[in-house]
């Protein structure tokens, strides 16, 4: 089986996308992460959930963990309010996390077979890669439709 | 640089007071290896870590020292009385600040102040203040930073001003023990200091210092300081409380912690060296709060004890060859037995080349010097005050500008992360005021401490 065979479509986010609608769109499709494009419409980054439930956290929370317990119930259920008015591009990994090789985007062939895949999926702790074909993005693959391909029956 | 020329030919000349004589030619190496070290140390070309191992390596290599002078010499090298000193104080810090007691104490605070911006300020300074008396500046700050600057989201003010004032408070408050800024461990054992001395001669300053820096910030910070009734409501319904996760922990922690003051203040009594009663503190927390070794042992902080230890051997090395022993003279001589002008030419002198380079390879380098000026003074009382001069210089000097501690640099950091970058000239605009007003204070108290009915 090769990448191809396995891409489905899948949305994606624009890094000038706002951080809300991006969220939701996670959670209304129940997405393992969010595809985020630049500006030629190639997979710059993949945020998985966690990393975007991470940029509703406050820097000061996350490098003071015993912080969060002092909030108040009310204050700590609104801890999205901090998405609003931001745009994806806020919510990225500051830049020197971001790859700068295109080897090191969250990309694989259409003809990598699985084990690059999951290969590319685990050196990039990501969910989903997204296949490539010629600079334009054929679908994307999930680890769940991944392993449901690749587990022995 | 040519005075240290000149003390390069009086060293090569006249090495009496040194374990061998060395020869000029080493002699200028030496000078030669310790300003290259200095400037690059100063400048950040290399790694201030790297810089200092790379001069000490040089001193051995040109033979102005060896592993006898580095490692076992108290005169020559490396001082392990303030490596272990540090090492156990890490190590300590590295259980309580798991106890959560700073983030419990900046909230209490923040709700006993109703919010009110300056209120706050001042409550959050004072804590700073203590902690870094008792505790290491850098790591008081990393643990107030944070909580600042949750506490300023909430009342909905700026958190720049708050974080500078914060910073300062830890260098003021720093000064007032022993243990409370690395410059004065430096001092104390060099000079043979207690930790009482230093309570006695430097706290009752440090609390009239802080005093008049609290007013000082009312009108610096002022644009910090909008309130507005709503946002402190928010302020009011954090739980402090919830910070502490493990109040058994906590309990111990507290009395390890103050077991350990007792033995710094009990040092005549029980005769053991402050680096000692650190590391039984730290042996003795360690067990009682069962926290894993890696977990402590991460709050050491490895760089800074390796830097110490370079610096030592290079500053070991200029005495070893006779270079401190010249410059000593040539001091001792210039100064005769007006020590109240030397000691004003020190504090002064110290808290401006404090702002410019780190304070710790600063009184590293002047220790020896001023030892070799106090023991010329043969117990005058006068001459032992240079010590609290040099302390006073290089402690409230590392206010003056954005690099002049450690701590500024770490708070300046962590603010830039939290999306609020402050630079390096909106620091040292309000850190050259604070510093010209606490040392000119300072030197009134030198006067009238010392020198005035001497």
């Amino acid at each position: 089986m090769r990448a191809r065979d396995l891409a489905e479509p899948f949305p994606v986010v624009h890094l000038d996308t706002p951080a809300l609608d991006a969220s939701r769109l996670l959670v209304e499709r129940s997405l393992p992460g969010l595809v985020v494009v630049d500006r030629e419409g190639l997979p710059l980054v993949i945020l998985p959930g966690s990393q975007v439930l991470r940029f509703a956290l406050p820097e000061y929370v996350e490098e003071d963990r015993t912080l969060a317990a002092v909030y108040s119930e009310k204050d700590a259920d609104a801890l999205c309010e901090s998405l609003r008015g931001r745009t994806v591009a806020e919510l990225m990994p500051s830049s020197q996390f971001l790859p700068k090789k295109s080897s090191a985007r969250p990309i694989v062939d259409p003809d990598a077979n699985l084990m690059e895949v999951a290969a590319a999926m685990a050196e990039q702790h990501s969910p989903v890669v997204a296949v490539v074909d010629n600079g334009e993005i054929l679908g994307v693959i999930t680890v769940h439709r991944l392993l449901g391909a690749a587990l022995p029956r | 640089m040519t005075g240290l020329a000149a003390a390069a030919r009086v060293a090569g000349e006249a090495t009496t007071g040194s374990e061998h004589s060395a020869s000029t030619v080493v002699v200028a190496l030496a000078i030669a290896v310790f300003v290259g070290t200095y400037v690059f140390i100063a400048t950040e070309w290399v790694h201030r870590v790297a810089a200092a191992l790379f001069g000490a390596a040089l001193m051995v290599v040109i033979g102005a020292t060896d592993a006898e002078a580095a490692f076992f010499s108290e005169e020559t090298g490396v001082d392990w009385q303030v490596i272990f000193l540090l090492l156990g104080m890490m190590i300590i810090v590295g259980v309580v600040k798991q106890t959560g007691v700073f983030e419990y104490l900046a909230i209490w605070a923040a709700k006993k102040a109703r919010g009110r911006p300056y209120t706050v300020l001042a409550m959050l300074c004072t804590i700073t203040a203590v902690a870094s008396a008792l505790l290491d500046n850098v790591t008081t700050v990393l643990l107030v930073a944070p909580v600042t600057l949750l506490v300023c989201d909430r009342i909905g003010v700026r958190p720049e001003g708050f974080l500078i004032a914060e910073v300062m408070a830890s260098n003021i408050g720093g000064t007032a023990t022993l243990i409370g800024d690395p410059p004065n461990i430096i001092i104390a054992s060099r000079a043979d200091l207690s930790f009482n001395d230093f309570l006695v001669n430097l706290a009752p300053f440090v609390v009239v210092a802080f005093a008049v820096f609290l007013v000082l910030a009312r009108w610096l910070f002022r644009r910090s300081f909008t309130y507005d009734p709503e946002r402190a409501r928010a302020v009011m319904e954090m739980d402090e409380r919830r910070a502490i996760r493990d109040p058994a922990l906590l309990r111990r922690s507290l009395v390890v912690l103050g077991l350990v003051m007792l033995g710094f203040v009990l040092h005549s009594a029980l005769h053991l060296e402050p680096s000692i009663i650190a590391l039984l503190g730290a042996g003795l927390l360690v067990v009682v709060s069962r926290t894993p070794t890696a977990e402590y042992l991460d709050e050491v902080e490895w760089p800074t004890l390796v830097f110490f230890m370079g610096l030592f051997v290079m500053v070991g090395a200029l005495v070893n060859v006779g270079v401190i022993g010249a410059l000593g003279e040539a001091a001792i001589q210039a100064v005769g037995d007006d020590y109240f002008r030397a000691a004003t030419g020190l504090l002064f002198g110290s808290a401006v080349l404090s702002g410019i380079v780190d304070n710790i390879p600063y009184v590293a380098s002047m220790a020896p010097l001023v030892s070799d000026l106090v023991e010329a003074g043969g117990g005058a009382a006068g001459a032992d005050a240079l010590w609290w001069a040099l302390a006073l210089g290089a402690d409230l000097g590392g206010n003056a500008t954005a690099v002049g501690a450690s701590a500024n640099v770490v708070v300046i950091g962590i603010a830039a992360r939290n999306g609020y970058p402050i630079s390096f000239w909106q620091f040292t605009r309000y850190g050259l005021i604070v510093t010209a007003v606490t040392v000119a204070l300072a030197w009134p108290y030198l006067y009238l401490r010392f020198y005035a009915f001497g």
